[in-house]
């Protein structure tokens, strides 16, 4: 019995610590609108690439220009890369006149999809949302539905 | 520092540190964050900026942690938490702290059995398990000045008894210390 207690003891207090960091590294990062931002920030590349083809400095500073996505440069270029990976997204470098390079990026045929997707979900959520906070207590929710 | 120094600097660093990505991968990396740095350089002149390549830089973070970016794809599963070294640390000295406790107690357990099963036979008179303050309490050992006869227990099956008794303890032990060696 000793045995057992012990064991679990030790499986206990391993597990325990591995809780509570974890814990603690989601309450720093739990501001809400990081978390928002980040939940959005596919979308918003996405939508700012719709039939529009830009190079990645043009991008940022677009970005940057709306107060719920502004991000830096460590955060778009490796997103960019992981878009491009999945096909989401394609770049070509294309040099005009006698200015340095640059690589533009525009949708393919999977992020056009892939954006109606993330739009219909978009709605759908605002809808919801806009709905909860029309309706506020302590009437009852009228039944959902047009 | 001269701006352009600066700025090779840092590539270079990130060139360090894409070095799991294939060569031509890592160059791409290179090539366009290069482009941005120059363009938003010469955007900085054109709007009569002083360059100030360290704010760009600043915007892609440090060398490692940019490069880290770019090959999670290849390192499998995310990259572990910081503070993940010393959780481990301290798992482990938890296990050996506790591994040779348990050697310790279970063995000290199993030998001391051992003894009274010898003790037993050697000096059946002062060794034996006994029942006291009306079965409230049980005594083993060997004693000064025994208990009467009558009231002992287990008699000359001590021995035995003893001797079983230390084989399992310590081949539990012996078990459990197996299983604490595989969670290490």
């Amino acid at each position: 019995m000793l045995y057992i207690l012990l064991c679990n003891a030790k499986y206990n207090s391993s597990h325990g610590y591995f809780m509570t960091t974890a814990e603690k590294e989601e309450k720093t990062q739990e501001k809400w609108e990081v978390q928002l931002r980040k939940g959005t920030l596919e979308l918003v590349i996405l939508a700012a690439l719709q039939h529009r083809t830009l190079y990645g400095l043009e991008l940022l500073k677009l970005l940057q220009s709306f107060k719920s996505a502004a991000i830096t440069e460590g955060t778009l270029y490796p997103l960019l890369d992981r878009l491009k990976r999945e096909g989401i997204v394609d770049a070509q470098w294309v040099q005009e006149g006698d200015v340095r390079p640059r690589k533009y990026y525009s949708l393919t045929a999977t992020g056009h999809h892939k954006l109606a997707d993330l739009i219909t979900l978009w709605r759908q959520s605002v809808l919801d949302v806009e709905f909860l906070l029309a309706h506020p207590g302590p009437d009852a929710l009228p039944v959902q539905g047009e | 520092m001269e701006q352009r120094d600066i700025i090779h600097q840092y590539l270079k660093e990130l060139e360090r540190y894409l070095a799991r990505l294939e060569k031509a991968q890592a160059q791409e990396v290179l090539k366009e964050i290069e482009s941005h740095i120059f363009d938003a350089l010469e955007q900085q002149q054109g709007s009569g900026l002083t360059e100030d390549a360290k704010a760009i830089l600043q915007g892609f973070g440090e060398p490692r942690e940019l490069a880290l970016a770019y090959i999670a794809h290849i390192t499998t599963g995310a990259p572990p938490p910081v503070g993940f070294k010393a959780i481990q640390k301290v798992k482990q000295g938890v296990t050996v702290t506790l591994y040779y406790a348990m050697a310790a107690f279970g063995f000290s357990i199993a030998l001391a059995l051992f003894f009274i099963a010898g003790a037993e036979v050697i000096m059946p008179d002062s060794v034996g398990a006994w029942s006291a303050g009306n079965g409230h309490s049980l005594a083993i050992g060997f004693f000064a000045t025994p208990y009467p006869a009558d009231q002992e227990l287990l008699g000359a099956w001590l021995a035995p008894i003893a001797i079983l008794s230390a084989l399992l303890v310590s081949t539990l032990t012996r078990r459990v210390l197996r299983a604490l060696k595989h969670q290490r």
